[in-house]
């Protein structure tokens, strides 16, 4: 199955204006205290924060007997502060090269690029986001990424 | 509408209020998206579900909402804090 295709959505509401939420994603000091979880932290985030700019993330887990790192690439597709930013995401080495989901240990079926779709609307000084993470399928990482994948699927359902 | 077992066309058809060609046309696209497999019997193309692709995209989902669901709730934490500490 070459053209799977899975996200989830997500859609919560924050008791917080919507430019602060919208510093929570872009800045990276921000981004860091709530983007770990339990046990990780994100030693790096770097944001270059304009339309074809990189991101990086490092998440890292630390126990007593050594640390695993986990690197993130991916570029900013849409900036519209402060309603709605897109990027993707790909698992990289620390100097940013690509690997492949299953190199990593994930399993098989894991997307090589995922892309991450936020919107943000402020209604009575509370904030709604809908999130939504599309996992795009292993094997098209190399190829240039969402335009492809979505001919593809056009020409499959057409 | 599968069942794990093989099925034909016309009982997919029969419960909704759609041309058999129009059915074989959303079974094609099952079928393109390997959720379906089809054999053939005679004039017949009998389905099967296939539900292996369909656990991938659950187990990946799945895995996904929980790490989200634990990200957002840490995030609406520092928001509060934030706010609190505005408020002082």
């Amino acid at each position: 199955m070459n053209n799977q295709q899975s996200w989830v959505e997500i859609e919560r509401v924050f008791e917080a204006p919507v430019a602060d939420v919208w510093r929570m994603w872009t800045e990276p000091e921000l981004f860091k205290s709530w983007y770990g979880l339990n046990g990780m932290s994100v030693p790096v985030a770097e944001m270059d924060l304009r339309v074809g700019g990189k991101r990086k993330v490092c998440m890292e887990m630390t126990s007593a007997e050594r640390s695993i790192s986990m690197w993130f690439i991916g570029v900013y597709k849409e900036i519209n502060e402060p309603t709605r930013l897109v990027y993707t995401e790909s698992m990289c080495n620390e100097d940013g090269t690509l690997i492949s989901p299953q190199a990593m240990g994930m399993p098989e079926g894991h997307p090589d690029i995922t892309e991450v779709i936020v919107q943000l609307s402020e209604e009575d000084g509370r904030t709604r986001m809908k999130m939504v993470h599309v996992g795009v399928p292993e094997g098209t990482a190399g190829e240039g990424g969402w335009n492809q994948a979505f001919d593809k699927l056009t020409s499959r359902l057409g | 509408m599968c069942y794990a077992r093989d099925a034909k066309n016309h009982w997919f058809a029969e419960p909704f209020d759609m041309s058999l060609p129009a059915v074989s046309k959303h079974i094609r696209v099952l079928e393109n998206a390997g959720l379906i497999s089809r054999g053939r019997d005679a004039q017949f193309r009998p389905c099967r579900l296939n539900i292996d692709p369909l656990k991938t995209v659950v187990d990946w989902t799945d895995q996904y909402r929980h790490i989200w669901d634990v990200r957002f709730d840490a995030m609406s934490d520092i928001l509060k804090a934030m706010r609190d500490a505005e408020d002082e």
